[in-house]
């Protein structure tokens, strides 16, 4: 019993570190107009990463988001990039919206995006 | 004589009170809540040439050819518009996305982006003031085999009511020097309504 409570904890924790990319909507309100529902990962021209998020407008409006990307390098580092600044995106009423971005360079692995409403 | 005396000193104590209650703002470059304006801003700026730069990144028209990097050279970017700008306001942020990528190198050696010193500095050739070992040698400048062009343009219209709209079309080219051809096209529109009283130059 002892060894599977260590086990699974070893596991955890593996998961937990794996990986220091997420999106992340950062205002309360977006979450009642939006929904992420995918994110897809390849590797590009001379092996950049793209990233595509798909979500959805949930209510009966059209609606204007921002989002902004920050990189980092395998040891944490920022990558700097253009991505990093608010960067507006529609979404129309109960449909799909994606949101592609590239990686500014091939050192640039994890990714955070951040998804906010849009200053007027 | 005392009079005029009085009036210039009151003029100056107003003058002076004036400029040290004008408040001055600092703008928060990294999350700007502050009004548009009819005419460019960096963040128009800023938004085409991240527009640009990621579509010309997810094209292969910049992908590296047997472990060689692309030469850069900016062409002519014409301002259209009606505003004092300068393009490098766009440019440089592209040439600085660019460079980072590792796909490219920008050459100051021809085109919009030179650098005088490139002659300067082989100019000196055969002067006993300076170690020749120290200067460049003849045939080290490398030639570019890409090229970035295109233009800013803007557009009036009026809307009646006192109102206006003014378009701004950022059009960019890269050219594959070795054959003239377009390899990559991208354009970006940005538009503003507003007081026809807002100056947009």
């Amino acid at each position: 019993m002892k060894l599977y409570t260590i086990l699974f904890g070893v596991l955890l924790l593996l998961t937990s570190c794996s990986s220091k990319s997420y999106v992340k909507l950062v205002d309360n309100s977006v979450e009642r107009y939006i929904e992420v529902s995918k994110i897809n990962k390849r590797r590009i021209n001379d092996g950049l990463i793209e990233i595509q998020i798909i979500g959805e407008n949930k209510t009966d409006k059209y609606r204007s988001f921002r989002y902004r990307v920050t990189w980092e390098d395998k040891d944490g580092f920022e990558v700097p990039s253009l991505s990093s600044k608010w960067t507006d995106f529609p979404a129309y009423k109960n449909a799909e919206f994606r949101i592609n971005v590239i990686a500014p360079n091939t050192k640039a692995t994890e990714y955070q995006i951040y998804i906010d409403k849009k200053e007027k | 004589m005392t009079v005029l005396k009085l009036a210039l000193s009151a003029s100056l104590t107003s003058l002076l009170l004036l400029s040290a209650c004008a408040k001055v703002q600092k703008i928060d470059m990294h999350n700007d809540t502050g009004a548009q304006v009819m005419a460019l801003d960096y963040r128009d700026f800023q938004q085409a040439a991240s527009e640009a730069t990621q579509s010309m990144l997810k094209s292969p028209a910049l992908n590296i050819v047997n472990g060689k990097r692309h030469v850069l050279a900016i062409s002519e970017v014409r301002n259209d518009t009606m505003q004092h700008i300068d393009t490098d306001q766009l440019i440089k942020k592209i040439r600085i996305e660019l460079l980072n990528s590792g796909k490219v190198f920008v050459t100051t050696a021809v085109g919009g982006a030179e650098d005088k010193m490139n002659q300067e500095s082989r100019d000196l050739r055969g002067n006993d003031e300076f170690n020749s070992v120290s200067i460049a040698k003849k045939g080290t400048l490398q030639a570019p085999d890409m090229s970035l062009s295109g233009k800013i343009l803007q557009r009036n219209i009026n809307m009646g009511d006192s109102k206006q709209q003014v378009e701004y079309y950022f059009m960019l080219t890269l050219t594959d020097l070795k054959n003239g051809l377009a390899v990559w096209e991208g354009e970006s529109i940005i538009g503003k309504r507003g007081s026809d009283k807002s100056v947009a130059w």
